[in-house]
């Protein structure tokens, strides 16, 4: 494993609205992903997970703490760059799939690589495939099971190979063992092109894909070291 | 095409009927300005092209100021060094068997050829003999006419056929082509002199000049001399007025079609906020996202603007003709030709409908590139936020208000800034609804619930929680039934106020000869007066004369009878004004009195035919025959003026209390029966200036229902849009056990509640709306006043009209939810 | 222009009114008929217009030409009415202070629709129509400029005394005042204002001003001239700044009648001359359809002293010298002649003084012509003389046959 890590979060708080009591999402959170690692962030449900993906992803901005993705400070890069850093490092994995319903499977990936301006039709198709999506390029997404919608969103992430790809709750609307079919995928995928990818979830099927596993309690990040403390 | 705006533009195949609503919203409001503007355009420019074809290469006209010209003067004319070539015409009337009235000419084609070459009537050596021996048969038989071709094909007759006229039969000899369309038929002047009762007469003469000033020097006492320019714009300054309403009535429609389309944005917009989100996610720039929509709503634009042309112009056939009549019944006769068909049309729709679009969408825009991704992906509406916004909304429109009612009271400026002012007063309101919306939210959930229960309350509800979606498509919806009160309150109003005219100066018993193209002889009113037991006979006569370069109404009557029998709307003072009249005083008309700023106890100087004459200003009475300005006069102060002796017709007043009431009013029917001449009573002739109104009004009350199709497609786009966007609710709604039919009734109530808010704030707005276009609009254009007279009728009407867009916006959701709802889910998308 | 004195003799030359067009079969064996076109173009029209309609009075309600008229003056100056065409015909050729040459020419004619109006009491009510050319000719600023009217009597707009020479067309007119006749008449920039006074008697054609023009006993005209007006007055040309006094000669001709024209005539030479010797010279040439020359066309000479003599078609030799092409009709006419009458010992080459004199009336009749002063020189009984006057070339662009 390469030392450098893809993202660092240093002591993030994030504070929504003006009230002190309950608007307060993140309280100094820590957070270090290497290269290449598959890091599974346990937490319930409001415990502030999304709203870190949301931070690390550069769509909403931290009220305080330091953000670096590929050693690049999220604050400094600029609405821009940020986008930019989007498109063309990381990939997103939604729990609603968040798949664009007006496109076919295949344009939903093609969207991605035409992002980057790589946009080949064979190395969509070849993502879809990779998926095991093979021939149902053409179907809208309400044509498709849900595990099927989740291996588009899938392959849309990695079609372009991202240095990271954030993943929230890529299982939470599926069954178990469609849901275990979609993170061998995805583990898999990461695999092999070597992405880091940082899950955000609260059931602790993700727990054996991991790396590591950190668990997030009222805005704090503390590190796990089994998926038996999950299930406990 | 990049995938993003693919994204974008297949909403508009999967949501085909939505599509279609949206499109067909615009291609309405579209279409109501094209059709307004090509057929107002079309009446204008027929009507300058008939001026300009009649006129042929005639410099100047020369007329007495009032009435018709002696023919022996031609002579003088003749030998005038300043004339180059001159042609005596005589310019009247007939009514064709249809009731239409065609203008004849009476020229004398020697003369005439130089002057008008093109009419053509006259043979060359060229012809045939045939077209020679209709030239002889021109100048030798009587009755004989040439009729303008198009005319020839609406009456399907050809030479030889005869042409029945309220002057008696006419003979055509031959068809001539007249590219101004108007209705046209050739007399020789000497038959038209005899077929009009007018020997030794004629209207006036149409000159090419040399030497205007040597010329007026010469001419200038007791002759009115007008140069072509000049008459032109005495007669398109005649149709301003008239011609400024159509232009506003026209930006009304574009006013509600680019509110619509605000509408219709916005729609999109909330539609794709999550599918902005996502795009946001996968690091699609804003711009591109923005760009994607932009090319969403010009492409409505384009394709309905595009639709609102080609319906514009179908419209158009429609109005022109409307428009004709309207100008015909109130200034002159013109019968337009219906606008020509052009591919222009299709790209100034588009251009109008993109600029809509743009304007439309502009908010809508701003919207989407505040949008936040996080928010818009985890489906947060941020409802506190909306309220929040509504009442920031609510406060501009306040300040809008405030600017409109300041520009409304500024219209003395122009009537153009009153015009404004009411635009940005309706927008205003329509800002304001959102807020309106909030307070009036409780009663209507009461109002609600007691109409259908539980469902009734959740509409309530959803109304209240989809703020954003609900108060646009209310206070567009609001906006077109305010119009459509505005203007059926108006018309209402000024019918009203005609009535009560008709009844202070029409009271009559029996009225001869009003029609336009018809004159009591004068041996006839002589006849009528020698009638022992009349109470009085008033000799009426209306003419247009020259007042400060414009066209202005002289009429003369009696004074003494009509003193004695009606009862004028008198500014000030009462019946005694009369007193004044009949030893040489004027009354004007109430426009008379405000376009020229007359004032009671001054004068007037009017171009008699012995040179200027003053007269003094008696009383100023309240008067709807002309915008123009009317000054009435005794009979004998108006012979001596302008020695004109015409009569138009004949008011015969009979005493109430008379015994021979009846006998008499037989008698006066019997002689003018004898004569030919029409008779009617008070009843119908009072019939006849409503009818007349009416008609004048169709093109308004067109407008009015176009406003309400484009309000129609707007509500019915906004409630299905809403309901598209709720299907999910409607999964959670079975979940809960709802029936149906209570989907159904809840559906139908929420429709129903908007159309109900929606329709009681227009009945403020649409009064309020009245009362400008009463107040502010007619007494700045038409310089006359017409009393508020409130009436239920454009209310129910409205109400009515907003009850069946609101059910009918609501049946196809309805339609749809039956069909799909077994199969609902809780599911997201 | 003192050198053009005319000897009385009778000038052969007839005139023809129009006639209805069945009448014509019957005529073409008979003899050919002269006349000028000048007439018979304006005439076209109401020619027609008669054929076209049953409504007008027939041919035979008007008087006819059959016996000799006494003549009475001022009288005859005026119209005849019971007659169904007739005419006052002016043309001159003028000169200004600087010896500038000009031509005019002003004719009135009245042609008869009815023999009464329909309503007697309305002046528009139609009985006759009024026609009139006008053409004024600048010779030093190679100008022509011809116009052309019509009017019904009206109310006054035109008309002829019946006792005295007054005639007008709208602001056009001919009045005799106190022995002089003074002609009137302005359109756009060109006017005319002349006073005529006549230096020699009367000339009656024909018997006693009876000009036959055809083997019926009918087709006959009432015809007289005075040849020799002396002119006096000024004019102002579209191309003059201001009025040019000038002083020339004119011709006057009044002809009436009843009779109607023939149509086996393709188009005419005309000439009417005055030599510097004092001779005037009109000749006259008929060309047929069939290539060869009428047998009436014919001339007359007048000599100084008013004496006349007949020339027929045999005493005349005419040669074109060369010829003109109109840019604008494509008509091909003679322009320069010579001349050659042996029994008259005279011998002259005519050229036009302004080579384009056509006119086109496309605006009223349709018909173009060339109609125009000229001049030349040559001999007149073995002595050298100038020569000035009218020439009118007819039927160059396409037939007149046809169309008459």
């Amino acid at each position: 494993m390469v030392t450098k890590p893809v993202i660092r979060v240093v002591d993030l708080w994030k504070q929504y609205g003006d009230d002190n009591k309950n608007g307060v999402a993140l309280r100094g959170a820590n957070l270090e992903i290497s290269a290449g690692e598959t890091v599974a962030l346990f937490g319930k449900s409001g415990s502030g997970k999304t709203t870190l993906l949301n931070l690390i992803a550069g769509l909403d901005r931290p009220t305080r703490g330091l953000i670096e993705v590929d050693g690049q400070d999220l604050e400094t890069l600029g609405e821009r760059g940020r986008t930019e850093l989007r498109r063309k490092r990381l990939g997103f994995v939604f729990q609603f799939f968040n798949l664009l319903p007006t496109l076919t499977a295949f344009e939903n990936v093609f969207l991605s690589l035409e992002l980057i301006g790589k946009p080949d039709p064979k190395t969509a198709r070849e993502a879809l495939a990779a998926v095991g999506l093979e021939g149902k390029g053409p179907r809208y997404p309400h044509e498709l099971s849900g595990g099927e919608q989740q291996r588009v969103a899938i392959a849309r992430a990695i079609v372009k190979e991202p240095a990271l790809i954030l993943a929230d709750e890529p299982t939470g609307n599926l069954d178990t063992a469609t849901g275990n079919q979609v993170l061998d995928l995805l583990e898999k995928r990461c695999r092999e092109h070597s992405m880091s990818l940082l899950m955000v979830t609260h059931t602790p099927l993700t727990c054996r894909y991991a790396h590591r596993i950190l668990r997030m309690v009222d805005g704090v990040i503390t590190e796990q070291t089994s998926c038996a403390e999950i299930e406990r | 095409m990049r995938v993003v705006t693919k994204s974008f533009l297949r909403y508009l195949l999967k949501r085909r009927s939505l599509s279609v609503l949206q499109l067909l919203g615009i291609a309405c409001g579209v279409a109501a300005v094209v059709g307004m503007t090509l057929s107002a355009g079309s009446a204008l420019s027929s009507f300058a092209q008939a001026v300009e074809f009649l006129r042929g290469k005639s410099t100047h006209v020369i007329e007495r100021p009032a009435g018709p010209m002696e023919e022996k003067i031609l002579k003088n004319l003749m030998n005038d060094p300043a004339i180059e070539a001159f042609s005596p015409v005589l310019d009247r009337q007939v009514r064709i068997e249809s009731g239409d009235t065609v203008r004849l000419l009476g020229i004398d084609p020697f003369l005439d050829r130089v002057v008008r070459p093109e009419l053509g009537y006259t043979p060359s050596a060229g012809d045939s003999s045939g077209r020679l021996g209709q030239f002889v048969d021109f100048l030798r038989k009587e009755r004989s006419v040439l009729i303008e071709n198009g005319l020839a094909a609406q009456l399907g007759v050809q030479p030889g056929s005869i042409i029945p006229t309220s002057k008696g039969d006419l003979y055509v000899l031959g068809l001539f082509p007249n590219p101004s369309g108007e209705p046209l038929l050739l007399m020789d002047i000497g038959h038209a002199q005899e077929l009009l009762g007018l020997s030794g007469q004629v209207d006036r003469v149409d000159l090419i000049l040399r030497d205007e000033t040597g010329f007026r020097t010469r001419w200038s006492e007791g002759y009115r001399i007008q140069s072509h320019r000049q008459r032109k714009e005495t007669l398109v300054a005649m149709l301003s007025a008239f011609r400024l309403n159509l232009e506003a009535l026209s930006l009304l429609a574009l006013f509600v079609g680019v509110f619509l389309i605000y509408n219709t944005s916005m729609f999109a917009v909330v539609s794709r906020r999550r599918d902005a989100g996502i795009l946001r996610s996968l690091g699609t720039y804003r711009k591109e996202i923005v760009l994607a929509f932009l090319m969403e709503i010009m492409l409505f634009g384009i394709v309905g603007g595009a639709l609102g042309g080609v319906l514009g112009y179908l419209l158009s056939r429609f109005l022109t003709g409307l428009l004709g009549n309207t100008i015909t019944n109130l200034y002159f006769f013109l019968r337009p030709a219906a606008p020509a068909w052009s591919n222009w049309i299709v790209l100034a729709g588009s251009f109008l409908g993109c600029g809509a679009s743009l304007l439309g969408g502009f908010l809508p825009l701003q919207e989407l590139v505040r949008l936040d991704p996080v928010e818009a992906l985890s489906g947060r509406a941020a409802s506190r936020k909306a309220e929040k916004k509504t009442w920031h909304v609510a406060l501009v429109g306040f300040c809008i208000i405030a600017l409109g009612i300041a520009l409304l009271l500024m219209s003395f400026v122009h009537v153009y800034v009153g015009f404004a002012g009411i635009f940005i007063f309706l927008l205003g309101i329509a800002l304001v609804t959102g807020a309106l919306l909030i307070l009036i939210g409780p009663a209507l959930k009461w109002v609600l619930y007691h109409l259908g229960g539980l469902p009734g309350k959740i509409a309530a509800g959803n109304i209240r929680r989809n703020l954003g979606r609900t108060s646009v498509a209310v206070s567009a919806f609001m906006v077109a039934l305010a119009l459509s009160i505005g203007l059926g309150a108006m018309i209402g109003s000024f019918r009203q106020s005609l009535l009560w005219w008709m009844n202070t100066q029409l009271r009559g018993d029996l009225y001869i000869s009003t029609i336009t193209d018809t004159q009591v002889p004068e041996d006839f009113y002589r006849e009528v007066l020698a009638i022992p037991g009349l109470g009085g006979v008033d000799p009426f006569r209306n003419v247009q004369v020259t007042y400060k370069d414009t066209q202005i109404s002289v009429t003369s009557v009696d004074a003494s009878v009509l003193q004695r029998y009606t009862r004028f709307g008198w500014l000030r003072g009462g019946n005694e004004n009369w007193d004044g009249v009949k030893s040489g005083a004027v009354i004007i008309s109430e426009s008379f009195f405000r376009r020229f700023k007359v004032k009671e106890g001054s004068t007037v100087t009017l171009e008699g035919i012995n040179g200027p004459e003053t007269l003094k200003v008696q009383a100023v009475f309240y008067d709807y025959t002309t915008e123009h300005g009317l000054v009435m006069m005794d009979r004998a102060t108006y012979l001596r003026l302008y020695n004109d002796r015409t009569i138009n017709s004949l008011g015969i007043f009979i005493d109430p209390g008379n015994p021979r009431r009846q006998e008499l009013l037989e008698e006066v029917r019997r002689r003018a029966r004898l004569r030919g001449l029409p008779i009617l009573t008070r009843n119908q002739l009072q019939g006849n200036i409503l009818t007349l109104f009416d008609s004048t009004f169709a093109v308004t009350r067109s407008m009015r229902v176009m406003a309400i199709v484009v309000a129609f497609f707007g509500i019915s786009g906004a409630l299905l849009t809403l309901f598209i966007e709720r299907r999910r609710d409607f999964g959670i709604y079975r979940a809960l056990g709802f029936s149906t039919s209570q989907i159904a009734v809840m559906t139908l109530l929420e429709g129903l509640g908007m159309g109900i808010v929606s329709f009681l704030l227009s009945t403020v707005t649409g009064t309020a709306l009245a009362i400008m276009l009463i107040k502010v609009i007619n007494l700045r254009s038409f310089n006359w006043t017409i009393f508020y007279y409130p009436a239920w009728q454009p209310y129910v009407l409205t109400g009515a009209v907003a009850l069946c867009a609101s059910i009918g916006a609501a049946l196809y959701p309805i339609w749809k939810v039956r069909r799909t709802y077994p199969q609902m889910q809780i599911r997201e998308e | 222009m003192d050198n053009t004195h005319i000897k009385n003799k009778k000038l052969l030359m007839t005139r023809t009114g129009a006639e209805r067009e069945k009448q014509q079969s019957a005529e073409k064996a008979g003899k050919p008929i002269t006349k000028r076109v000048r007439i018979t173009i304006t005439l076209t029209l109401f020619w027609f217009m008669l054929c076209g309609t049953g409504s007008v009075t027939p041919a035979e309600e008007w008087k006819q030409a059959v016996t000799p008229w006494q003549w009475v003056f001022p009288r005859d100056h005026g119209q005849h009415p019971e007659y169904r065409t007739e005419w006052w015909y002016f043309t001159g050729n003028l000169s200004d202070s600087q010896k500038r040459r000009y031509g005019y020419q002003l004719t009135f004619f009245r042609q008869a629709i009815a023999s009464s109006p329909l309503r007697p009491h309305n002046p528009w009510s139609v009985r006759d129509v009024y026609l009139a050319h006008f053409a004024l000719t600048d010779v030093s600023g190679k100008h022509f400029r011809h116009y052309d009217r019509s009017s019904r009597t009206g109310p006054g707009l035109a008309g002829a005394d019946k006792d005295s020479m007054n005639v007008w067309t709208l602001n056009w007119s001919a009045r005799m005042k106190k022995n002089g006749i003074h002609l009137e008449a302005r359109q756009g920039d060109a006017t005319l204002k002349l006073e005529l006074r006549p230096r020699k008697p009367i000339v009656f054609h024909g018997e006693k001003g009876r000009s036959r023009k055809g083997p019926q006993e009918g087709q006959s005209s009432y015809y007289y001239s005075l040849t020799d007006l002396e002119t006096t007055g000024t004019i102002k040309t579209p191309w003059s700044r201001e009025e040019i006094r000038v002083e020339g000669t004119s011709w006057f001709d009044h002809e009436f009648g009843s009779n109607q024209l023939t149509r086996d005539q393709v188009g005419w030479d005309w000439f009417g001359l005055h030599l510097s010797d004092g001779r005037d010279l009109m000749v006259y040439f008929l060309r047929k359809s069939d290539g060869s020359i009428e047998a009436a066309s014919s001339g007359t000479i007048i000599e100084k002293d008013g004496t006349t003599q007949h020339l027929n078609a045999a005493d005349i030799r005419m040669d074109v010298l060369d010829r003109w092409t109109s840019p604008r009709s494509g008509a091909k006419y003679p322009s320069t002649w010579q001349l050659r009458i042996p029994a008259a010992r005279i011998d002259i080459t005519l050229a036009p003084l302004v080579t384009d004199q056509e006119l086109t009336t496309t605006a009223s009749t349709g018909i173009t012509y060339w109609e125009g002063a000229v001049a030349g020189h040559g001999t007149s009984e073995e002595r050298d003389v100038a020569v000035e006057g009218y020439m009118e070339l007819t039927g160059y662009a396409g037939s007149l046959g046809g169309v008459f």
